[in-house]
């Protein structure tokens, strides 16, 4: 029987760095949107409050990680060195589906070997915005919005009941911000801050949510004091 | 009491022919010779006091007390025979402990007199017991509301308004129904005053000893706890039941 | 199998009634016991000041990594001038109160007769520390990491001590559990000697001082404990009792980090 303690990810090496984690991302007609914690540990110890999850890869297209640390950014490493490649030797720039086929290569052909859960996200003039999730087998599924890490068990029923098509890119950053405080307020491997990043056609725009100003939801009853003196 | 035994009293498992109990008369008299008890439930909570007896100058103030603590919230007030009350507290104890374990919540003053009336009861059916001699009072606030009961040395219990036993118990008993006949009843500040009064007027100086008289409460005052009654307030109510006291004999 | 049809043996059979089974005499089983934590609580601390003692712990129960009870409180009042704080399994410190809840209430009860004094934290720390040791004995522990604060009314003077699992026990004037022995113990060792010096003979911090530490302190765990929450309580125990603060929030610092990017050569 496993430990509940434990991460359940086989390859994860003793004492690794792991991103707990919780990541996503959204289509909206014109771009994307994706987010992401800002939290790294390895066990319960928070080796990193303030971690950027969120990958470029190319001009318009970026990747979320989770997993182990030292796994994924090796494989960004190897797909952003490809798509330096392709751009200079074909003149433009990888399409998202492209580069999304990279990871899957590399993540199915090594799945043995790694603990890599990637979403790869971003726009090009074929597809507009498009999200792609790999999951930890090496799989690639394209979605309408995609949530990754161990955050992100905990917000399905969430997605599922808010998400709608035709959404415009605030109501998308609103959702994906909404999402993963959620999924960061119960997931003991996820916290810190928000990242977000929204990539269309003409714009690679960052925004950050300090861990001090994320959008609260219910969180049990508030706890009052008592008073035991010498009176009672 | 109008016959003795004639030797139907040997044994508490053994009726006479006239469907007595010998034994558990018998020990009605252990109480009614021992100093007064008294409860009473007000409208704000219950209160507990007992004439203690010094039949010693050599005892030591306050101590040997005859009011005990059962739980946070119940007293136990009783007159007889202290050791036999000593026993009966100990089972008591016992059984707001068992209650608690088994439900997790204050056991109320109804069930504890339940419980611990069975077990007096148990006391009336073997050859190789003696029946307890003393009648107790359970007095407490759970979430009933204040409650008070009477246990007998027969096991038999009744829950009352006032209740008074030992010595003296008949004219305390009338003063009680005067004090309850009270528009909606008396408070627990009221009621020690009444009682610390009936506890004095029932004393009797010429004939009985010297007594010490102790108090204890269960209201909001004292935090919903069973606790002694303050030393001021006790000390106010007893020269209060001095002075009435006096006032009383003048007009006689 | 599910979602196979029954064979008609086992639809006449559905309790394995025949043929009778075989009955072997009784072997000797070992007894087994809970081998760990299952709902918990992370670090705790504590921290002896001027006229008192004072200990903090958040109001996080975790399901493994999973925040699952966000409104727990793990200081616990026993009698006028003593609390517990508890890490570790939430069941044992809910068995931890009802046991010392009824031996509290019996001492109390005793007390209206015989006048005893009433049970001193040093006291319930001894008794507490008898319990883990007994019960880790049977190899079933008790799986908790306890911290005992105190006044004493006969010495007038405050008690510091842990106890766990294991029965081990220590007293220190300023102590920390888990993770807070890792990450807090040192910034409260470092406050407290800069003030009390090496034999903390000096004069101890202030309330003030001493509940600013513990923020700190607090602050530090939620930046660096994955089980941790920004929401806690301070209890303090004086020689006019015992009281816990309603829950609180640390004043967090983050937006340093808006310009980070990536992890190595990134700039975007």
């Amino acid at each position: 029987m496993t430990n509940i303690n434990s991460v359940d990810i086989k390859h994860l090496k003793n004492g690794e760095v792991n991103l707990g984690t919780s990541i996503m991302a959204v289509k909206f007609e014109g771009g994307v949107v994706i987010g992401a914690d800002s939290r790294t540990t390895t066990g319960a110890y928070i080796a990193n409050r303030v971690t950027d999850k969120l990958t470029h890869i190319h001009d318009r297209v970026y990747c979320c990680r989770s997993g182990s640390a030292a796994d994924t950014q090796a494989v960004a490493d190897i797909v952003h060195q490809h798509c330096q490649i392709y751009s200079s030797l074909y003149g433009t720039p990888p399409p998202v589906a492209t580069v999304t086929s990279m990871f899957e290569k590399l993540c199915y052909t090594n799945k043995d070997q790694l603990s890599a859960g990637i979403i790869v996200a971003g726009w090009d003039a074929e597809a507009g915005g498009s999200v792609y999730n790999i999951p930890l087998g090496g799989g690639m599924f394209q979605q309408p919005w995609a949530i990754g890490g161990s955050g992100s068990t905990y917000v399905y029923g969430y997605c599922d009941a808010t998400y709608q098509d035709g959404w415009n890119e605030e109501e998308t950053v609103q959702f994906v911000k909404n999402t993963l405080a959620l999924a960061m307020s119960r997931d003991g491997s996820s916290g810190g801050c928000i990242r977000m990043c929204v990539i269309t056609k003409d714009k690679v725009q960052r925004h950050f949510i300090p861990g001090n100003e994320l959008p609260r939801f219910w969180e049990g009853k508030e706890v009052v004091g008592a008073v035991a003196g010498v009176t009672a | 009491m109008s016959s003795i035994g004639t030797g139907y009293d040997l044994d508490v498992s053994t009726y006479s022919p006239d469907g007595r109990l010998f034994q558990i008369e018998y020990a009605n008299k252990a109480v009614e010779a021992a100093g007064v008890a008294i409860g009473l439930r007000c409208s704000d909570g219950v209160v507990l006091a007992v004439e203690r007896m010094l039949h010693s100058r050599l005892l030591v103030k306050g101590a040997n007390r005859r009011i005990q603590s059962l739980d946070d919230h119940i007293g136990m007030a009783s007159a007889g025979l202290l050791a036999d009350a000593k026993n009966l507290g100990n089972r008591g104890r016992d059984e707001v402990h068992n209650y608690r374990d088994s439900y997790d919540s204050p056991i109320t003053v109804q069930i504890l007199s339940d419980r611990m009336s069975g077990y007096v009861q148990a006391h009336t059916c073997y050859g190789s017991s003696r029946p307890f001699g003393i009648s107790t009072l359970l007095a407490g606030v759970d979430n009933t509301g204040p409650r008070l009961f009477c246990i007998e040395p027969s096991g038999v219990y009744y829950g009352y308004h006032g209740a008074a036993v030992g010595k003296g118990k008949a004219l305390a008993k009338t003063e009680l129904e005067k004090v309850l006949a009270k528009e909606g009843g008396v408070t627990c500040r009221e009621g020690v005053m009444e009682v610390a009064r009936i506890i004095h007027l029932v004393h009797d100086d010429n004939k009985d000893k010297e007594f010490e008289l102790e108090m204890t409460w269960v209201c909001a005052e004292s935090g919903g706890k069973h606790k002694a009654v303050p030393e001021d307030l006790l000390k106010e109510a007893e020269a209060a039941a001095r002075a009435a006291l006096e006032e009383g004999m003048e007009e006689d | 199998m599910w979602g196979q049809p029954m064979s008609a043996y086992d639809a006449f059979n559905a309790h394995a009634s025949f043929p009778l089974p075989m009955r072997s005499a009784p072997k000797a089983q070992p007894v087994s016991h809970t081998q760990q934590p299952v709902v918990t609580g992370t670090s705790v601390l504590g921290l002896k000041f001027k006229g008192g003692v004072m200990l903090a712990a958040d109001n996080l129960a975790s399901y493994g990594s999973l925040a699952r009870f966000r409104d727990i409180q793990r200081l616990h009042p026993l009698g006028s001038h003593c609390v517990m704080a508890v890490a570790g399994d939430m069941a044992d410190f809910q068995w931890l109160k009802r046991d010392l809840g009824s031996i509290l209430r019996e001492e109390e009860a005793l007390s209206l007769t015989d006048n005893h004094p009433s049970l001193s934290a040093a006291n319930i720390y001894n008794y507490l520390s008898i319990i883990f040791y007994n019960r880790r004995s049977k190899g079933d522990p008790v799986w908790n990491t306890v911290l005992v604060g105190g006044w004493d009314e006969a010495k007038k003077e405050s008690f510091l001590g842990y106890v766990d699992l294991l029965g081990t026990t220590y007293s220190s004037p300023t102590l920390a559990t888990g993770y807070g022995a890792h990450i807090a113990q040192p910034l409260l060792r470092e406050a407290f000697e800069a003030k009390a010096g090496l034999d903390g003979k000096g004069e101890l911090p202030t309330a003030e001082e001493a509940e600013k530490l513990l923020d700190d302190c607090m602050k530090v765990l939620f930046y660096r404990d994955a089980r941790s929450l920004n929401k806690y309580q301070i209890a303090t125990i004086t020689a006019e009792g015992v009281k816990i603060s309603d829950s609180k929030s640390a004043k967090t610092e983050w937006g340093f980090a808006e310009g980070l990017r990536g992890y190595g050569a990134q700039d975007r």
